[in-house]
Parts: structure tokens; C-alpha cells; sequence
């Protein structure tokens, strides 16, 4: 798995999860904060597997759709993908 | 009739051997006849004996994978083996089946041998109840209120009740989902098996029979854990793990649940059939009556629909694993919501005799249509199923544009002459990531209708509904991408697009099995009623659908003329 060559900067990744966030669960971008569980928006944990399907594309990476239930809030879900990024072999499961 | 040898056995699955061994239900001194279930359903008393001979006919061992001691390497033979039960008494389907259920979550999660052990406990006839609703709660497994407290030397202290129990009190294990952190949430739960041979028997009780409309001798009832310790080594799983697993499991379930569908339409097909050719009135047989005629044809090809998407969801297991979030989701809605309409039209053409409960084979009908109804309800309601079909909105869309679709892994589930590849439940995942690939290749199914049709190989008809299939699915998908997420509240439109949704695969599934099977000069006759019926539900209003072709259909059969898709497996 390579990183790819932009690999957005953390302060992107986060700008664009919030932005995801946000249209999920219907509200502006504005109203959603980093270190709030993602459940306190409405964002319930069935529903947080589709964020997955999203990042992955985003990123171009292969993850366990319940990463957001082990990392449940934008904070830690982007520092989450950093090191994700970073290792360049992501621990999801193959494809 | 009494079996010395198992039928079904550790590498030897002879289902029409235990087709044969059922008998014929009408048959008083079969094994499952209609006579003894009437009785056992107004006592309202378990069909124990009828269970033991079961277990001595080796079906236990179909609920147990082969790496773990059973008989079980296919899905679509367990489907199978479960309809041909249920074709004769849903309540013992229902009954027996369960511990397939309940079993499911240690396959999937547990250490071997673990599982080898629940394997040995389940042939040798030992009942397995799966528990996750609880009094106030049904659906939303995260409020369960069971909670298992770690104990400091290991092992769980377990208190509460789970309720609407099937075998409950009747099994001797039961897999529980449990919350292990007080707050909860999706890392919050897991999964403990609850042996009751080996709990102190002061720290739990069975919760009486709870009265049911239907499957009335089924044992409905639960238990209650009074901060019962239970031993480290009955967790299944890691720690916190109870949802994801139980998720995945319900993936499993949900398909094999169709085959008591199934079961259901085949007897209500059966008993309008022999109703109507046997009913005289007005100096004619009721099935010379052209409308009769016309809603057997139609219900002929409910089933159709229902018997390929139930057979191809249980090959999807072994082709498709990363798919079955859609595809079982797909399975459980569909199957039963068709087969509750079937057996509709089937009673009112019985009339008076889909009311009687003792008169036409003992009441058989109005028992099936009352036993039917809870497999809409149970391990996942229609509604349910739906909104897990509704949060795939977005992966369906992206995935139908991109069309991603495993061309050859869809050929695989639909191609019955080979048998499927072993299954890899490690790649049962909860995000269908990549959509659905039945759908996707729709186009590619119907382009290749395209040169046998215009070679007169193939009627033009068929190829012109397949192509209007494939349409309609492309135009429900660019609907799908443009309605808004469905975090929160999900608009009653989406439940319409879900139901839109499944015609569509149903369609593509039917027209994907005919394609790998089909034989020179064959009339595909099947095709072209299966594709009318599903179309007839997602035509936009106004445009009428012609049902003679199911009149075609119904003279087929009458006739003896093959006129069956190639999953039917039922001889009588
Ligand atoms: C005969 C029988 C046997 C059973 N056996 C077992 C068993 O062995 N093990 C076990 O754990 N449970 C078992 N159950 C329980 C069964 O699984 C639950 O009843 C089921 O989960 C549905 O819950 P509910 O209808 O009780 O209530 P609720 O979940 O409260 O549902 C109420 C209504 O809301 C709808 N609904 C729920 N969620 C959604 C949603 N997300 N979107 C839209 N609509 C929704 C439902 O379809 C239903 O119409 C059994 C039930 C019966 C009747």
C-alpha cells in the first residue's frame, strides 16, 4: 500500500471529516466539534460504518468500518488515519 | 418412519434422503404430518419426539461447520434441508433450527476449541438458543440492559433478563449478548455462552412460555440471570466485541431464516393447487376458472423470486462474503414480505378453507399463515433489514457508477454446476464497501440476452424486460445518490426505494441464474415470469403489466412441462 503522494496534511484531513460529519448528520460545518463523540451529533454506530466506505476512498486506504466506533471522535479518528498513513501498511482488512 | 443411519453425516449430506425420510405430510404416519402438528399446535406442546428424530437423522450436525466436527460446507444446503422442515411444520423448522442461531457467533468468533466443543454438544442434540432481546428492548441490541460485570479473578458476574426467547428454556446453551461497560455503546457489549449444565443452579431461572399466535408449540420464553458467575472461558470473542460479532452473525442467520419462507409458500402453493383442482363448482373445477388459474401462476412465480434470491443470498456466503451486509439484508426483507403476499392470495383462493382449523388437511393453512408471520419479525424485522439496506445507499450508488462489481464472483454464486468454494466467513464485513455486484453487472446480463434474442434463441420478450430491468435499475440508482443520509430519521421514501431496491436484485439474480444454466433450446419461460413479476413492482404508475405470461406459467406446470428455475429443489 503506498501513501499517496499528497497525503493530505492533518489539519486537512480533519477540515474534510468534519465536512463529512457534517453532511451526515445534516447539520453545518460549523456546529460540529473535533472532540465530540461523533454519537453526540445523532451520528449513531450503524450508521458511523458509512463513514468508512468515505475515508477510504478519500484516502485511499483500506480500514475496518468500525474504525469510528474505536476512535469516536473527529480528533481521534484523524489522528487515528495519520498513523495509519504514516505506517503505509494499514492493520484494516484486505479488499 | 424410523432412520438407523444418519443422512446427514461428517462428509455425507444426503438431502434427498432426508427429503424422502420427512415423508408426505399428508400422510398421517409420517414423521411431520399435518395431523400430529395440528394436535401439537392446539395443545400447544413442543414437538419434542419429531425433534429427536431429527437429531437422529444427523440435521443437528448441518448447524455445525466442518472445522468445527459437523457436516456443514454449504449454505445453500442448509437452506435446503431447513425448507424441506418447514415445507412440513414451521413450528419445528423454527424449533429445531434455532441452534443453528445459536451457534452462529461462536463460528465466527470463538477459539477453536471452544467451538469444536459447542460442535460436539450440538450433534450429539444438545438445543442452542441465541438471546439478544430483552423485555424493553427488541431491535436496538445497544440498549440491552444484561449487563456481565468482569470479575477482579476473571470470569463475569451476569444480571438481568433476556425475554422472547426461542429455546430458552428448552436449551442447554445459550449465546448472550451482554453489556461489559456500563456506558455501553458499540465497544460497550459481548458475548457470553451461558452453559446451563455447569451455572449454579440458584443463580439463574427459565422465564415461563410466552403465548404466541402462531408457531403456538415453539418454546417462547427466556432467562432470567441473578448476578450469576460465569467462568472466563465463556466469553466468545474479545471483550467488547458483542456487537460486531453479532452483526456479522445476523448476516448468516438472516439468509438462512428465508428458508422457512420458503417452506411456508411451498405448502400454501400446494395446498391452493390441490384445492383448486379438486373444488367443483358451478359445474366446473375451480382451477378451470381463468382468475384461478392467473393468481396460482403469479404465486408460482412469488415463489420463483423468493426461492433465488433465498439460494443465491446462501452461495453469496461462499462467493461474496464482503457483499452479505446487502445481500442478506436484501434476503430477509424480500423473502418473507413476498412469501406473507403469497400465502395471501393463496387463502383466499382456499376461501372458507384457509379459515377452518380443522377441516382440508387438518387446518394446515390457517396454521403456515399464522406460523409465517413471526419469520417477518424475528432476527431482524422487514423494517430493519430495510434500514440496513438504506445506510448502503451511499456505497450502492458510488458502487453502481463506478460499477466495481466481481464479474466472476457474481458468476460463481449463480452457476449451480459447480459447487461453491469454501466459505470465508473472516470476510463477512459490516460495510458492503464496494455495493452490490448483482446489480452492477446488470448490464452485462442483459447485453448478453442480446445476441441469442435477435438469433431467435431467446424470445425477444425476455431480452426487452431484461433491458427494462436494467433501465430501471440504473434510474433507482441515480434516485439512491441524490437522497439525503439517513443518520437520523430515514424518510418513509427511502422504505419505498428499499423495496425498489430488492425487486431490482431479485430481477438481476434470476436473470444472472438463467444465464449460467441454461440448456439449448430451453423455453425460459420461468425468466420471463419471474422478470414480470418483479417489474410489475417497480414500473412507474401507469404502465399496466400483462399477466399472461403467469397463465403460460400455470398451464406449464399443469401440463408436467418443466417450467421450474433451476434452485427448485421440491418433487411433490
Ligand atoms: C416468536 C418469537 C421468537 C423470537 N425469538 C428470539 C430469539 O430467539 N432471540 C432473540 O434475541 N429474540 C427473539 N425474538 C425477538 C425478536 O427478535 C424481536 O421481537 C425483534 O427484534 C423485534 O423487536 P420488537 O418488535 O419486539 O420491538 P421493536 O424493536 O421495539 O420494534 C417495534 C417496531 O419498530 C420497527 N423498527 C425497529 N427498528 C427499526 C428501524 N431501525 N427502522 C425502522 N423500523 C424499525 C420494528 O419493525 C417494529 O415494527 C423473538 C420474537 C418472537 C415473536
Amino acid at each position: 500500500m503506498n501513501i499517496p503522494e499528497s497525503a493530505p496534511s492533518d489539519t486537512d484531513l480533519r477540515s474534510w471529516l468534519r465536512a463529512r460529519v457534517a453532511h451526515y448528520v445534516q447539520l453545518d460545518v460549523a456546529d460540529i466539534d473535533t472532540t465530540t463523540a461523533l454519537t453526540t451529533y445523532g451520528l449513531d454506530s450503524v450508521y458511523a460504518l458509512i463513514l468508512c466506505g468515505d475515508i477510504e476512498d478519500h484516502l485511499e486506504l483500506v480500514l475496518e468500518p468500525t474504525v469510528a466506533w474505536d476512535h469516536p471522535t473527529i480528533d481521534a479518528l484523524a489522528r487515528h488515519l495519520e498513523e495509519t498513513l504514516a505506517q503505509g501498511s494499514p492493520s484494516g482488512e484486505s479488499r | 418412519m424410523k432412520v438407523t443411519e444418519p443422512l446427514i453425516d461428517t462428509g455425507q449430506v444426503d438431502l434427498a434422503g432426508f427429503d424422502r425420510a420427512l415423508g408426505d405430510p399428508a400422510d398421517p404416519a409420517a414423521l411431520l404430518s399435518f395431523a400430529r402438528s395440528a394436535e401439537l399446535d392446539r395443545g400447544e406442546r413442543f414437538p419434542a419426539d419429531i425433534c429427536r428424530e431429527l437429531d437422529r437423522m444427523g440435521l443437528p450436525s448441518l448447524y455445525v461447520p466442518a472445522e468445527f466436527g459437523g457436516a456443514l460446507t454449504r449454505y445453500d444446503e442448509l437452506v435446503a434441508a431447513l425448507r424441506a422442515v418447514a415445507r412440513r411444520d414451521l413450528t419445528v423448522a423454527i424449533g429445531h433450527g434455532k441452534t443453528f442461531l445459536g451457534g452462529v457467533c461462536m463460528w465466527l468468533a470463538g477459539r477453536p476449541e471452544q467451538a469444536r466443543e459447542l460442535g460436539a454438544d450440538i450433534i450429539a442434540g444438545a438445543p442452542v438458543s441465541w438471546g439478544l432481546t430483552e423485555r424493553g428492548h427488541g431491535s436496538d441490541l445497544l440498549a440491552g440492559e444484561t449487563t456481565a460485570t468482569p470479575e477482579p479473578g476473571g470470569g463475569f458476574r451476569v444480571h438481568g433478563e433476556k425475554w422472547l426467547i426461542n429455546n430458552a428454556t428448552r436449551g442447554t446453551l445459550l449465546c448472550l449478548l451482554v453489556r461489559t461497560r456500563p456506558e455501553g455503546g458499540p465497544r460497550g457489549f459481548s458475548l457470553l455462552l451461558a452453559d446451563k449444565r455447569r451455572l449454579p443452579a440458584d443463580r439463574w431461572r427459565p422465564l415461563p412460555k410466552v403465548p404466541t399466535h402462531g408457531i403456538r408449540g415453539a418454546d417462547i420464553s427466556g432467562i432470567a440471570l441473578d448476578d450469576c458467575p460465569f467462568p472466563a472461558d465463556a466469553l466468545i470473542g474479545e471483550q467488547g466485541a458483542g456487537l460486531e460479532i453479532a452483526l456479522k452473525a445476523l448476516q448468516l442467520t438472516r439468509t438462512a431464516c428465508t428458508a422457512l419462507s420458503l417452506g411456508a409458500a411451498d405448502q400454501a402453493v400446494r395446498l391452493a393447487e390441490e384445492f383448486a383442482a379438486r373444488r367443483e363448482l358451478y359445474g366446473r373445477r375451480l382451477v378451470e376458472l381463468p382468475h384461478v388459474r392467473r393468481v396460482l401462476g403469479e404465486a408460482y412465480a412469488a415463489l420463483y423470486a423468493a426461492e433465488i434470491v433465498s439460494v443465491l443470498a446462501a452461495r453469496s456466503v461462499h462467493t461474496l462474503p464482503e457483499e452479505m451486509a446487502v445481500i442478506s439484508a436484501v434476503a430477509k426483507s424480500y423473502v418473507p414480505t413476498r412469501v406473507d403476499e403469497l400465502i395471501a392470495a393463496c387463502g383466499e383462493l382456499l376461501g372458507a378453507r384457509a379459515f377452518l382449523t380443522e377441516v382440508h388437511e387438518h387446518g394446515a393453512f390457517q396454521k403456515l399463515e399464522r406460523d409465517h408471520r413471526v419469520v417477518g419479525i424475528f432476527d431482524g424485522s422487514t423494517f430493519v433489514n430495510q434500514h440496513v439496506l438504506i445506510n448502503h445507499f451511499p456505497v450502492l450508488a458510488r458502487g453502481h457508477q463506478k460499477g466495481t462489481a466481481d464479474e466472476e464472483a457474481v458468476g460463481r454464486t449463480a452457476d449451480l454446476s459447480a459447487p461453491p468454494p469454501p466459505a470465508r466467513l473472516d470476510r463477512l464485513s459490516l460495510l458492503a464497501r464496494g455495493g452490490c455486484g448483482f446489480t452492477q453487472s446488470l448490464h452485462t446480463a442483459s447485453g448478453e440476452l442480446r445476441a441469442p434474442a435477435s438469433a431467435g434463441e431467446v424470445p425477444a420478450r425476455v431480452a426487452e424486460l431484461a433491458e427494462e430491468l436494467t433501465n430501471s435499475c440504473d434510474r433507482l440508482h441515480r434516485e439512491l445518490a441524490l437522497i439525503p443520509p439517513a443518520s437520523q430519521d430515514v424518510q418513509p421514501e427511502a422504505f419505498a426505494l428499499a423495496s425498489r431496491y430488492e425487486q431490482c436484485f431479485a430481477g438481476a439474480a434470476a436473470l444472472r441464474l438463467w444465464l449460467h444454466n441454461r440448456t439449448p433450446g430451453e423455453d425460459p419461460l420461468w425468466l420471463e415470469a419471474v422478470l414480470t413479476y418483479v417489474l410489475r413492482s417497480v414500473r412507474p404508475p401507469g404502465q399496466p403489466t400483462d399477466g399472461e405470461v403467469f397463465d403460460r406459467l400455470f398451464d406449464a406446470r399443469a401440463a408436467g412441462r418443466p417450467a421450474s428455475p433451476p434452485t427448485s429443489v421440491v418433487t411433490w
